[in-house]
């Protein structure tokens, strides 16, 4: 299953990439994925998917668009 | 009385003289600095329906009971005056070094009357206080006169300064510091510049008196690195708050083309990655921890220091998507002295205006370079766009008439921030509710509002998280004064700050403490605000119409013909006015009044307007 993957902010230093398109070993929910691209799992971020947030459980699906960002507060 | 000096410095530029007023105990703790103590002077010292650029205003620097302590962000310096760009009451703060000196001075404010017959600055300096003459800066960039002041006093003197925008009244001039720190959105740059006073340089040698300093400076330097920590911990320090510009495209939440659009394709030219590289410095302000002004060199080669909401608005709002360009108009806003949020508004604005046919010109979305000449024309008040759009954005619409104002993108006169919300309602209400117009430092709940509630809710949640929030930032963190970042961003925790205020004042103060005196400063600022303008409704919370409008709302994307609906922001206006204890035009009941100790100023205010 292939998904692209977007990283923001510091967690393109965590995840070492910024945006690439993955191709999954597996059906995986959207913090599955999370892990997957070495995000650690205790720090609190925010999944999209097409543009929606979306819970950690939540399946992602192929051609997705997953965004994993960093909690901002709006400075 | 600890932890406050207890004295407040009076100065008048009529007739150069000063003194020395004190305050009792009771004053300092029921508003505490900052805001508070600004609001409260202005609403006893200001008549209603004075001229905000007449000698007769005043300007306000507040400080605090933790202000130039070491401790974590602390060096922050609220100014304050009756605003010329929005009618009633507005502040600000920014970084710099008189949040230590005028302390050291022996001072918590300063207040400045009156208006010089010639330009002049301050210099204070413990108990001396001279009005020397401005001739050699008048006429100057910050830069040119930050520098002057520098060679001339010292690179330890705390500096607060104007440029030509101030100077000339734009009104969305603010104050500068330290080279790269600016406050006072709401045009308090230009009530300086029409008291001729171009700068203020203060130096103080007395120690900040403190309750408790051992406490105090032990709880200090553990905070300082712990909040250090926190932020190499998570890396927010690598983009600084430019992170937000990448997740706000893919959020649909940019403001591009004068907030029409949500995203953009380009977006990815002006992101937090490409600000990184081309990263040459880094600044921040006194104190600081997790320093935000990340500098790069602009298209001339200059030295430009951004963040999100400079590089939000002067690039995706007015098309721009070249970094260096965008660093171009953000130094020239700097040098002059212009609200680089408001600066941005108001470009987005014009070339709006002009493709919707309310006024002529030759200024299109994406041309840098005219939006460079633009800048100057507006900071000296040149030519006929030039002097109106100084005016900002609402004003502006005023003059060019058809119906330009529903897309001049303010509340209250005040020009919104960097976050397109016509599919965001609670930050939407964010926006409306804030007290001194259209900023977004007081709430920000869209993390909030996309994964903790639902998007597209008008519910009573979202009213609530922009209370708890207003009382937070735009409450504590303004009242103390101090800078919100080490906890917004990195989580360095809340509790430790009514440690701080409690080691410095000797006071055992809970962050329930702090609510009750937030509270009581919205609501001073509300009366301020009815003071004004007696006929106030709550249409006057409501943001822009253009984000109401269907034929404005995304045509492709996840929020595709979403706008804000009309009926439910009313309902979520409501909600934060039941919760707020406020009657329905959004202004505090008697009770609510009461409650916070505040019946002599409702009793001033009703003698302008009808309080229920």
């Amino acid at each position: 299953m292939k998904v692209t993957v977007k990283l923001i902010g510091p967690l393109i230093y965590e995840g070492g990439f910024s945006e690439k398109t993955l191709e999954l070993p597996g059906p995986m929910t959207a913090g599955e994925l999370s892990a997957f691209v070495k995000i650690n799992r205790k720090r609190p971020t925010i999944i999209t998917r097409n543009g929606k947030a979306i819970a950690a459980g939540e399946r992602i699906s192929e051609g997705d668009r997953v965004v994993i960002s960093h909690i901002y507060s709006g400075g | 009385m600890k932890g406050w000096t207890g004295y407040i410095l009076r100065v008048n530029l009529n007739d150069k003289t000063w003194k020395k007023e004190s305050f009792t105990e009771d004053f300092a703790k029921k508003w505490v600095g900052g805001r508070g103590f600004a609001s409260k002077i202005l609403f006893d010292e200001l008549k209603p329906g004075i001229d905000p650029l007449g000698p007769e205003n005043k300007l306000v620097v507040a400080l605090g009971p933790i202000a130039g302590i070491p401790a974590p962000n602390t060096g922050k310096v609220v100014v304050a005056a009756k605003s010329p760009l929005t009618g009633f009451y507005g502040d600000g703060n920014l970084g710099s070094n008189v949040s230590s000196q005028l302390r050291k001075a022996g001072y918590d404010a300063l207040i400045v009357e009156g208006k010089a017959d010639k330009p002049v600055y301050l210099n204070i300096e413990d108990d001396k206080v001279e009005f020397l003459p401005a001739d050699e800066m008048w006429g100057k960039g910050t830069y040119f006169s930050n520098e002057w002041i520098y060679k001339k006093h010292g690179k330890n003197a705390g500096v607060l300064n104007i440029g030509q925008a101030g100077e000339n009244k734009v009104l969305f001039a603010v104050i500068r510091s330290l080279e790269g720190r600016a406050g006072g959105r709401p045009g308090i740059g230009a009530v300086m510049g029409s008291k001729m006073l171009k700068a203020i340089v203060v130096k103080g040698t007395k120690q900040i008196p403190q309750a408790d300093p051992d406490l105090m400076r032990k709880l200090g330097i553990e905070g300082l690195k712990k909040a250090h920590e926190l932020d190499q911990k998570s890396g927010w320090s690598k983009q600084s708050t430019n992170a937000v510009l990448a997740w706000c495209n893919e959020v649909n939440g940019l403001p591009v083309q004068n907030m029409r659009k949500t995203a953009h394709p380009e977006a990815h030219k002006i992101d937090g990655e490409r600000l990184n590289d081309a990263r040459i410095a880094t600044y921040g302000c006194p104190s600081c921890t997790m320093h935000c002004g990340i500098t790069i060199h602009d298209d001339e080669g200059r030295e430009s220091e951004l963040d999100y909401e400079n590089i939000g608005m002067l690039g995706p709002n007015v098309n721009v998507f070249d970094l260096k360009k965008v660093g171009s108009l953000n130094y020239l806003c700097d040098d002059y002295g212009l609200d680089t949020i408001s600066a941005g508004a108001v470009l987005g604005f014009y070339a709006d205006a002009i493709e919707h046919g309310a006024t002529k010109g030759d200024f299109k979305f994406g041309d840098a370079d005219k939006a460079k000449t633009l800048l100057w024309d507006i900071a000296a008040r040149k030519g006929e766009a030039g002097s109106i759009l100084a005016e900002g954005a609402l004003k502006a619409a005023k003059l060019y008439g058809k119906n330009s104002a529903d897309y001049a993108m303010q509340v209250k006169g005040l020009e919104m921030a960097a976050y397109n919300c016509k599919s965001i309602p609670g930050q939407a209400l964010a926006f409306g509710v804030a007290a001194i117009g259209g900023h977004h430092r007081e709430a920000w709940i869209i993390t909030f509002e996309l994964k903790h509630s639902k998007r597209e809710s008008y519910g009573p949640e979202k009213a609530a998280k922009v209370i708890e929030l207003q009382r937070i930032r735009g409450g504590l963190f303004e009242l103390l004064p101090a800078c919100r970042f080490p906890w917004v961003e990195v989580g360095y925790e809340l509790e430790n700050y009514p440690k701080f205020f409690n080691a410095a004042t000797g006071l055992n103060w809970t962050l329930s403490d702090f609510w009750t005196a937030a509270d009581r400063a919205y609501s001073m600022i509300k009366l301020h605000y009815l003071r004004e303008f007696p006929n106030a409704t709550r249409k006057d919370d409501y943001p822009p119409a253009v984000w109401f409008d269907k034929a404005n709302a995304d045509t492709d994307g996840p929020q595709k013909g979403v706008v804000l609906e009309y009926d439910k922001y009313d309902s979520l206006l409501q909600h934060y006015y039941d919760q707020r204890g406020y009657d329905k035009r959004g202004i505090p009941t008697m009770d609510t009044l009461k409650k916070l100790g505040l019946e002599a100023e409702a009793a001033e205010a009703a003698k302008q307007a009808e309080l229920n």
